[in-house]
């Protein structure tokens, strides 16, 4: 795990080492700018979550690090390269995982589909359609439709789907978000130990205050119109976390108390 | 479930057997002119007389085949157009209010100009009949590829799919229910121009059987080619029926 100290520096950036860097990023949708200089960066491997109050602009700023939107000011840096468009290396876990599914297809097929679209040969596919879907504890649901499967198990589909693009990023927008409390934390750990193993870099939207510190090396706390950085937290938490111990840590308590009294400003 | 399956098969055959019965006493009864009105007996065996000794096979195979290109020629046309025309904002409000003056257009209006242009030919035929069944498909698949979930494309997007790969994995198969449905509809339309076109044009095919028929007072013979019609329609919209749920096994999990 890479030292989420690191990217706290920032003023002196240091582009060769971020994965995804913003640079006073600043965009303007239809008139009304949504975001105003967000100046941030996110070393390699590290968790890092975003909160902030409903509208606030997670949702946006998220699009802006996927490249789905240019931002109007600014520059995004994925690897110190300016990012004009989506790139491969970085996939998206969106929250209506219902709608991002292809439901034509099977739980086997719509993580094809990313294999067909890296290339990958026929026959080399079904081995490792099959290893992905056991990693999200899908085996044996191959053949299932997306409309057969509980919320969970879809939003599970879904990461195993950007997995396959063999990502260096993930990015997350409330993936689960509309699942039940116990569901969520049963994800929330699986996320964990698939992060850990693939190393890769996650970026993960929440409203979920307590998500945030459990998962996250570092919280930024986002403020509304524009958005912007309010608030930024390193977690001093020892990983692997745990459901019952960390969220009784001391620290967890500390920080929550900061979230907590930041969002309620910030509204 | 099983048995109230067989139980509606049983009891619609019942109803079927039934009205033949009538049929039958109607016509034995003489109720109406046998000119007029032949029995099922009679028209069964102008039926098997056609087969055997007559040309109706040759007038059943060029009514299929009249039917056959025109619906394929308009589902190409359709599916292709629609798809131009319903991935792209900007073409849909530019060619919407035309299509909706069209659409409405009788093709029976079109068909004197496609004969004043194209005589009484089979290209005649075939460009009214693709054109009256046209509309279904074309409509159905500007609406299926209007109405692909956005998240899907940017999905595509994220991917990084090809142009191709996008409308061949993510838009055909989303539009594939509304296209599946005007497929079906235009089925019946590209029968009905088919024969409307045979008589007209007096082109091999049973429209041009039963006009001739109707016109020499053979009525049993115009019956056959009636039922060999009907017997058409059931049998293409039976086999739509079948594609459609088998493309369309995805949908069974939903319901
Ligand atoms: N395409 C757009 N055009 C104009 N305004 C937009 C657009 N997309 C989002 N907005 C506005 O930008 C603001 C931020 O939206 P965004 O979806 O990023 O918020 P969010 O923090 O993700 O909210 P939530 O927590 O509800 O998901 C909102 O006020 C929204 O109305
Ligand atoms: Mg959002």
């Amino acid at each position: 795990m890479a030292e989420p100290a690191l990217a706290l520096v920032q003023s002196s950036p240091s582009p060769a080492r971020a994965q995804i860097a913003f640079d006073n990023v600043a965009l303007t949708l239809g008139g009304k700018a949504i975001i105003d200089t967000i100046s941030l960066e996110v070393a390699p491997g590290e968790i890092l979550c975003v909160v902030g109050a409903s509208g606030c602009g997670k949702t946006t700023a998220l699009r802006l690090a996927a490249g789905l939107y240019e931002p109007t000011g600014g520059s995004v840096r994925f690897e110190g390269e300016p990012m004009r468009a989506p790139r491969r290396e970085i996939a998206v876990v969106f929250q209506d995982y219902g709608k991002a599914l292809l439901p034509w297809r099977s739980a086997a097929g719509n993580i094809s589909l990313a294999l067909e679209t890296i290339g990958m040969p026929a026959q080399q596919r079904e081995a490792r359609i099959t290893e992905l879907l056991a990693k999200v504890g899908l085996a044996g649901h191959a053949a299932k439709y997306p409309t057969e499967m509980s919320g969970g198990m879809q939003q599970r589909l879904q990461i195993a789907r950007c997995l396959a693009q063999d990502p260096k990023v993930l990015l997350m927008d409330e993936p689960f978000g509309a699942l039940d409390a116990m569901t969520r934390q049963g994800l929330q750990d699986e996320m964990l130990a698939l992060v850990a193993s693939t190393g890769a870099t996650v970026v993960f939207v929440t409203h979920d205050l307590e998500e945030a510190i459990y998962l996250g090396d570092r919280v930024v706390g986002l403020l509304p119109h524009p958005g912007r950085v309010g608030l930024e937290l390193t977690v001093d938490l020892p990983r692997p976390r745990d459901q019952l111990a960390t969220r009784e840590h001391p620290e967890f308590l500390r920080l929550r108390r900061a979230l907590f009294d930041f969002i309620k400003a910030s509204e | 479930m099983r048995w109230s399956v067989i139980g509606w098969r049983l009891a619609s055959f019942v109803v079927a057997a039934g009205l033949i019965a009538l049929w039958q006493v109607a016509a034995d009864q003489r109720l109406v002119s046998p000119v007029f009105l032949p029995g099922p007996d009679r028209a069964w065996a102008s039926l098997m007389r056609g087969f055997t000794s007559g040309d109706l096979l040759a007038k059943l195979m060029g009514t299929l085949t009249h039917m056959a290109y025109g619906w394929l020629l308009a589902s190409i046309g359709g599916v292709a157009l629609g798809a131009m025309i319903g991935s792209s904002k900007a073409m849909r409000s530019y060619v919407a209010p035309t299509l909706e003056l069209l659409r409405p257009l009788p093709v029976s209006a079109i068909i004197p100009v496609a004969i004043a242009a194209l005589g009484l030919s089979q290209g005649m035929a075939l460009f009214v009949i693709a054109f009256g069944s046209v509309w279904p498909m074309l409509l159905g698949t500007i609406h299926g590829f209007a109405a692909v979930e956005p998240r899907l494309y940017e999905v595509a997007r994220v991917l990084h799919m090809s142009r191709l790969a996008v409308i061949l994995k993510i838009a055909l198969p989303s539009a594939a229910p509304d296209i599946l449905a005007g497929m079906r509809l235009s089925l019946t339309v590209a029968l009905i121009l088919a024969v409307v076109c045979e008589m007209l044009a007096g082109l091999d095919g049973l429209g041009q059987w039963v006009l001739l028929s109707a016109r020499a007072f053979r009525s049993a013979d115009l019956f056959a080619g009636v039922m060999l019609l009907g017997l058409i329609g059931y049998v293409t919209a039976l086999a739509m029926g079948a594609a459609e749920s088998r493309l369309l096994r995805w949908q069974a999990a939903r319901r």
